[in-house]
C-alpha cells in the first residue's frame, strides 16, 4: 500500500489532503492514528518551518485561552479548530505544544483521559509554603472544592453526597438554597466541578430514591497534591497528618506516581 | 443448622468486609436441593408433596419481601457500624431460604441477597482498619474556626454551631490557603484587552433606527451629530491657541521673568476652569509649542518654545509625567503662591 502511495505525483496528494479536510467530523480524532509516515514525510516537506512555528503558535493560545474556563480540552476540537489542513504532522506539531508549554511557560499539558484524548493544562511549579500563589484574591469556590475534595479524599475516596451536602450545611451552605458567594451551590458542585472534572457525580446502583456519589475527578487527580491537602487536614485538627495512616499512604503513593510522570 | 455454625457466618459477616455475602453462607444440606430450578412438580430429585404446598410458598415469598422492604426502608440504620441489624437480616433470610425450593422463592431470595451485599460494600468501607477516624462534623468545625467564626456566647447549645458571625472574607482565607494543594495553571488573560472598534457601530445603529418614523427625520438626525462632534473638537482646539496665546502674550511683554506653572494654570476662582488648564497646557507641550521647566526654587515654569527651536517630531529629550491634583491642593498652591486672580481668563460661556 504505501509503495503505491510513493509513486503517487504531487497533485494527487493534495486531494488526498482535500478530501481528507471534508471528512465528516466525528471521524476527525480517529483519523489521527491513520496517517502513515510516508504522508507525514511528504506533508512535513510542504510546509516551512515558518508554517509550523505560526501552527504551533496558534494550537498554544488556542489551548490557553479554552484553558480559562477550565474546561478540558479535547484533541479533536485542536485538530478541528486550528491544525486542520496540517493534520498529517500532528504529531509533531503537538510534540512541540508540550515542550512550548513546558520550557515556556512552565505549564504541564497533561492527557487526563487517554482513550477519549482530553487534555489539561496545570501548573508544572509546586506552591512553595509561605510564598503567595499568585496576586489575585482567592477564589471562594477553590475553598468549596477544597472542602468536598477534603471530605472525599479523608472517607477513602468515594462518599455518598449526603455526607458532603450534610458537611457543606455545617458550614452555612446550602444546595436548596441560594448562596450569598457561589448561587446555585448544586449546580456548582454536581455541573461545574463535574464538567471542569474535579469531581465525579455517580448513581449508586439499586438506590431508590435515586442516591448519587461523589469522587476525585480526573483533573483533580493531576492538579491536587494528596500531601498537602493531608498536611492542611492536619492543621486544621492540630494532628500529625500521619496519624491518617491509610490516607498517608495513598497521599504519598500519589506523590510518587505523579513526580515520575 | 447448628448454633455454632450460625455464629460463625455472622462473625464472617462482620469481618471479611471485602468477601462476598455469599461466602460465609452455607446452602443447607438436603438431598436433591440442586439444580432444581423450574416450577413444574417433583421429578427425580424426589421433591415432597407438602414442600409445594402454594399457601406455604406464598407464605414465604411474603417474609422474603418483608425483609426486602426492611433493609430498603431503614438503608441508614442497616450501615450503621454500631448494631448488627444486617447481619441479622442475613440470618432471617437463611431461615427462610431453608424452605425455599423453587425458583419464584429463589429469586426473591436473590434480590434480598444483592441489596445486603451492596450494603455490606458500604458497611464495610466505612471500616478503618486502622489510623484515627475522619469525622465531617469535627472537620466543618474546625474550618468554621479557620475562616474566622466569631462564636458568640449563646445560651440555647441547640444550634450551637449555626451561632456566630462568619466574616466577609470567609471563603477567601479558606481559598488562598486551599490553593497550595493545587497546581493550578493560571488563567490566560489579554492584560489589555481585546481590541474593540467602538465608535462605527452605535452611529449606525442610530440612523438604522430613526429610518422608521419618517424620512425627513433620518435626514436631519445624522447632520445634527455631526455637527456636535465638530463643536467638542473644536471648542478645545480653540482653547488650546487661546492659552497659547495668553503665555505668548506674557512673553512678549517681559521675556526675562520666568512664568511659574502653577500660577500660570490656576485659576483662583474655580477649581474646574483650573483642571481645564491643566489640560490644554498639557496639550501645548505635547506638541512641543510650550516647554517645562525647573527655574529658580526647583519651581516648574513654563515658556513658548521658540520657532525653530524644537523640531515637532525632532530627536528632543521628552518627558513625561502624569499630573493630578485636588480640591485641597489647589487651595494650597493658592495660599502658597498667593494667588489672586488667574493668568488665563476664562473664556465666554461656550454658544450651543
Amino acid at each position: 500500500m504505501s509503495q503505491r502511495k510513493k509513486a503517487v505525483s504531487a497533485s494527487q496528494n493534495k486531494t488526498q489532503r482535500r478530501s481528507q479536510v471534508s471528512l465528516d467530523e466525528d471521524d476527525e480524532d480517529a483519523h489521527f492514528s491513520q496517517i502513515t509516515s510516508s504522508q507525514v514525510q511528504r506533508a512535513r516537506e510542504n510546509y516551512t518551518s515558518d508554517q509550523i512555528d505560526r501552527k504551533v503558535a496558534e494550537v498554544v493560545q488556542f489551548i490557553l485561552i479554552k484553558d480559562q474556563k477550565k474546561i478540558p480540552i479535547r484533541r479533536a476540537d485542536i485538530g478541528k479548530h486550528v491544525i486542520k489542513e496540517y493534520k498529517a504532522i500532528y504529531t509533531e506539531i503537538m510534540n512541540r505544544v508540550f515542550r512550548k508549554f513546558d520550557q515556556v511557560f512552565g505549564l504541564k499539558l497533561v492527557e487526563i483521559d487517554s482513550k477519549n484524548h482530553i487534555y489539561i493544562l496545570i501548573n508544572k511549579l509546586e506552591p512553595i509554603h509561605g510564598e503567595p500563589v499568585n496576586m489575585r484574591p482567592g477564589n471562594p469556590k477553590t475553598g468549596l472544592l477544597f472542602v468536598i475534595l477534603s471530605v472525599i479524599f479523608m472517607k477513602g475516596g468515594v462518599v455518598k453526597e449526603n455526607t458532603v451536602w450534610n458537611t457543606l450545611k455545617k458550614l452555612r451552605v446550602d444546595p436548596g438554597e441560594k448562596h450569598d458567594e457561589f448561587g446555585d451551590v448544586k449546580k456548582v458542585v454536581t455541573d461545574e466541578f463535574v464538567r471542569q472534572k474535579y469531581l465525579e457525580y455517580v448513581k449508586i446502583p439499586h438506590t431508590d430514591p435515586v442516591e448519587c456519589e461523589f469522587r476525585w475527578g480526573l483533573r483533580a487527580e493531576k492538579e491536587v497534591s494528596k500531601l498537602k491537602l493531608l498536611d492542611f487536614v492536619g492543621e486544621l485538627f492540630d494532628q500529625d497528618p500521619q496519624s491518617w495512616t491509610q490516607q498517608f499512604r495513598d497521599a504519598s503513593a500519589a506523590e510518587t506516581s505523579s513526580q515520575r510522570s | 443448622m447448628s448454633d455454632s455454625r450460625r455464629k460463625s457466618r455472622g462473625n464472617q459477616e462482620e469481618s471479611a468486609g471485602t468477601s462476598n455475602g455469599l461466602g460465609g453462607r452455607n446452602r443447607p444440606e438436603r438431598p436433591g436441593d440442586m439444580g432444581d430450578e423450574d416450577d413444574i412438580g417433583a421429578g427425580p430429585s424426589g421433591i415432597n408433596e407438602e414442600e409445594d404446598d402454594p399457601t406455604r410458598r406464598r407464605e414465604i415469598r411474603s417474609k422474603y419481601r418483608d425483609l426486602i422492604n426492611q433493609v430498603q426502608q431503614n438503608r441508614e440504620d442497616m450501615l450503621n457500624p454500631a448494631n448488627n441489624k444486617l447481619t441479622d437480616v442475613l440470618e432471617e433470610a437463611n431461615k427462610l431460604f431453608a424452605n425455599v425450593r423453587q425458583a419464584r422463592e429463589a429469586a426473591l431470595d436473590a434480590q434480598l441477597l444483592v441489596l445486603a451485599t451492596d450494603l455490606g460494600k458500604e458497611k464495610a468501607s466505612q471500616l478503618h482498619a486502622e489510623g484515627s477516624a475522619f469525622d465531617p462534623s469535627a472537620f466543618a468545625e474546625h474550618l468554621l474556626s479557620f475562616m474566622g467564626l466569631n462564636r458568640l456566647e449563646d445560651e440555647s447549645g441547640q444550634d450551637g454551631n449555626l451561632e456566630g458571625y462568619l466574616p466577609q472574607d470567609a471563603w477567601q482565607r479558606l481559598a488562598k490557603r486551599s490553593e497550595y494543594c493545587f497546581k493550578t495553571a493560571p488563567s490566560f488573560h489579554y492584560m489589555l484587552g481585546s481590541f474593540l472598534a467602538e465608535p462605527p457601530p452605535p452611529r449606525q445603529r442610530v440612523e438604522r433606527q430613526r429610518k422608521v418614523p419618517s424620512k425627513e427625520a433620518k435626514r436631519m438626525m445624522p447632520t445634527q451629530l455631526k455637527k456636535m462632534e465638530e463643536s467638542h473638537q473644536e471648542a478645545t482646539e480653540k482653547e488650546v491657541e487661546r492659552i497659547l496665546g495668553c503665555l505668548q502674550g506674557y512673553f512678549a511683554d517681559d521675556s526675562e521673568e520666568p512664568i511659574s506653572y502653577y500660577e500660570f494654570v490656576i485659576d483662583p476662582n474655580s477649581f474646574s476652569r483650573t483642571v481645564e488648564n491643566i489640560f490644554h497646557t498639557s496639550f501645548l507641550i505635547r506638541d512641543g509649542l510650550v516647554r517645562m521647566y525647573l527655574g529658580t526654587d526647583d519651581l516648574p515654569c513654563v515658556a513658548p518654545v521658540e520657532e525653530g527651536e524644537i523640531e515637532p517630531g525632532g530627536a528632543a529629550v521628552r518627558h513625561q509625567c502624569v499630573i493630578s491634583i485636588n480640591h485641597e491642593s489647589w487651595r494650597e498652591i493658592i495660599d502658597a503662591f498667593d494667588i489672586k486672580e488667574a493668568l488665563i481668563p476664562s473664556p465666554d460661556v461656550l454658544s450651543q
